[in-house]
């Protein structure tokens, strides 16, 4: 009983930990798919201005 | 000067979870019927505090859309719903490996694990109407009533464990009325949950920095079709 | 006075045109018939099962079956662009929400009295034993699905995804009075008497739709026109 109790407090720390990293990761690839976007637009509109 | 402030929070944060683990697992004893796992509530519990207030966070932040109009709260908004649908999930997640050594069970249909699953998906709901939306003027609306509509399920997640005879258990915290627990015991509850509203203030920066990004993007987007 | 005679006006504008076409109604009524047959099918149920399964049964008929009936309610104003003509009318928001809920729930309590004769014989439900109670019950529950269901279709009807959303907004937030609903129903087809437990679903039922009667009102106008 013991030991089980034990791995089960580990899961649930465990869980509780993966569950914001996952979180954070998926806010970091969003975040460098945005600054992509962002650039490509800006060196965009910078040519055909430019033209 | 705004990223010095996030890393300060961040160390912060990561202090405060330190002891608190420090204080969890080496300072205080297993309990008498539970053992170990009731450790688990020190992230279970200030867990869904936190999500509680997000969502709170969010119904003002909705309410300040509607009456101002202003795109700044429609942010707010997004951001604080989703950062709390994280947490909620920790919630949801810690509650039912809890669940599976005291009750035998990972999952029971009683009021509070019904109202608490049925709050996460509307929160989702949320979040999918925002991309199912493109006008963002119409999307801030909408959504911002969403908001409202779904906060009234958070209520119920909140007084239902005093409204049903649940297999969840009742208040354990003193200034709810419970009586489950040694003082002692309760400190590391608020202090994980300021730690963790330190860590969802992070978050929620991060997001709401990347939403005016995403203005731009559809700003500078409208500009480069215009050509 | 005049605020509810508005909402009448639209609410026997709708009523009319769905009588005349019977389109929302017949197709309703028809899926509704057909998921009461392959309920019985899925679980062949005997007087016992019956007893604990009526309430659900029933209530995820009449909750599946009603989305036809409140995706119409508002699809159907968006072609020649009459949704824009109902807003611009002399109607506040109110009224138009008032009004089109008015319709559905007389459309929706159609169906369930069709519905209900069709379980009791299909299923050999002894139904009208409390049937004051009962209906009691199905007014209330009735109520709240279309609040909430007229709600989230004037909030969905402008989207790409409308079908798609729709489901997924109403389902989550009926729960707490599709749970009343099911409980009471289970107790009173199943012929127990209500007990003090029992009513707690009843005040649950009354504020749900009390509270989201009148947050539908405060927020129709912000849905409508913003």
């Amino acid at each position: 009983m013991d030991s089980r109790n034990f791995t089960f407090l580990f899961y649930g720390f465990l869980a509780a930990w993966l569950i914001l990293m996952v979180y954070v990761v998926s806010i970091v690839a969003r975040e460098r798919k945005l600054r992509q976007d962002l650039d490509r637009l800006r060196s965009m509109i910078e040519e055909r201005s430019n033209k | 000067m705004r990223n010095r402030v996030l890393y300060a929070f961040a160390v912060v944060s990561a202090a405060l979870l330190a002891m608190n683990l420090y204080t969890i697992f080496m300072k205080l004893p297993d309990e008498l019927n539970q053992g170990m796992i009731y450790r688990i509530i020190y992230f279970h519990l200030p867990a869904a505090l936190t999500c509680f207030t997000a969502f709170f966070c969010g119904l003002v932040a909705s309410a300040g859309y509607l009456t101002t109009k202003d795109m700044r709260y429609d942010a707010v908004a997004a951001s604080v719903t989703e950062v709390g649908l994280a947490f909620a999930t920790v919630n949801l997640v810690t509650g039912s490996i809890w669940g599976r050594i005291i009750w035998g069970i990972w999952w029971t249909w009683d009021a509070r694990l019904t109202s608490m699953f049925v709050c996460w998906l509307l929160y989702v709901a949320y979040l999918m109407l925002r991309r199912a939306i493109e006008e963002p003027v119409q999307r801030a609306r909408l959504s911002a009533v969403l908001s409202i509509f779904a906060f009234t399920d958070v209520i119920i997640v909140w007084k239902s464990i005093e409204w049903w005879r649940t297999q969840h258990p009742g208040p354990v915290l003193t200034i709810r009325g419970g009586g489950g627990m040694a003082p002692g015991m309760q400190a590391p509850i608020y202090w994980n949950w300021l730690a963790m509203m330190l860590l969802g203030a992070i978050l929620v920066a991060v997001r709401m920095r990347q939403e005016n990004m995403r203005r731009e993007i559809d700003s500078l987007r409208r500009e480069a079709y215009a050509f | 006075m005049n605020f509810f005679r508005g909402a009448a006006v639209i609410a026997a504008k709708d009523l009319r045109s769905e009588l005349r076409t019977k389109e929302a109604l017949n197709a309703t009524i028809s899926f509704a018939l057909a998921i009461l047959l392959l309920f019985s099918f899925a679980f062949d149920p005997d007087a016992d099962m019956v007893k604990q399964i009526s309430g659900g049964l029933l209530w995820l008929v009449f909750a599946f079956s009603s989305a036809l009936i409140l995706n119409r309610s508002f699809a159907r104003e968006v072609p020649n662009d009459c949704l824009d003509a109902l807003i611009s009318s002399p109607a506040s928001g109110a009224q138009l929400f008032l009004g089109k809920a008015a319709a559905n729930y007389a459309l929706l309590l159609v169906v369930e009295a069709v519905a209900l004769p069709v379980f009791g014989i299909f299923y050999d439900a002894h139904w009208t034993r409390q049937l004051g109670l009962l209906v009691l019950v199905l007014l209330l529950a009735t109520w709240a699905l279309t609040v909430i269901g007229t709600t989230f279709s004037a909030l969905t009807v402008n989207l790409r995804l409308r079908e798609l959303m729709l489901p997924a907004l109403v389902y989550p937030a009926l729960v707490p009075a599709l749970m009343a609903a099911i409980q009471l129903t289970n107790v009173l087809v199943g012929s127990d008497t209500l007990d003090r437990e029992n009513y707690i679903w009843f005040r649950l039922l009354a504020g749900f739709d009390v509270i989201f009667t009148l947050l539908g009102l405060a927020m129709a106008e912000t849905v409508f026109v913003g």
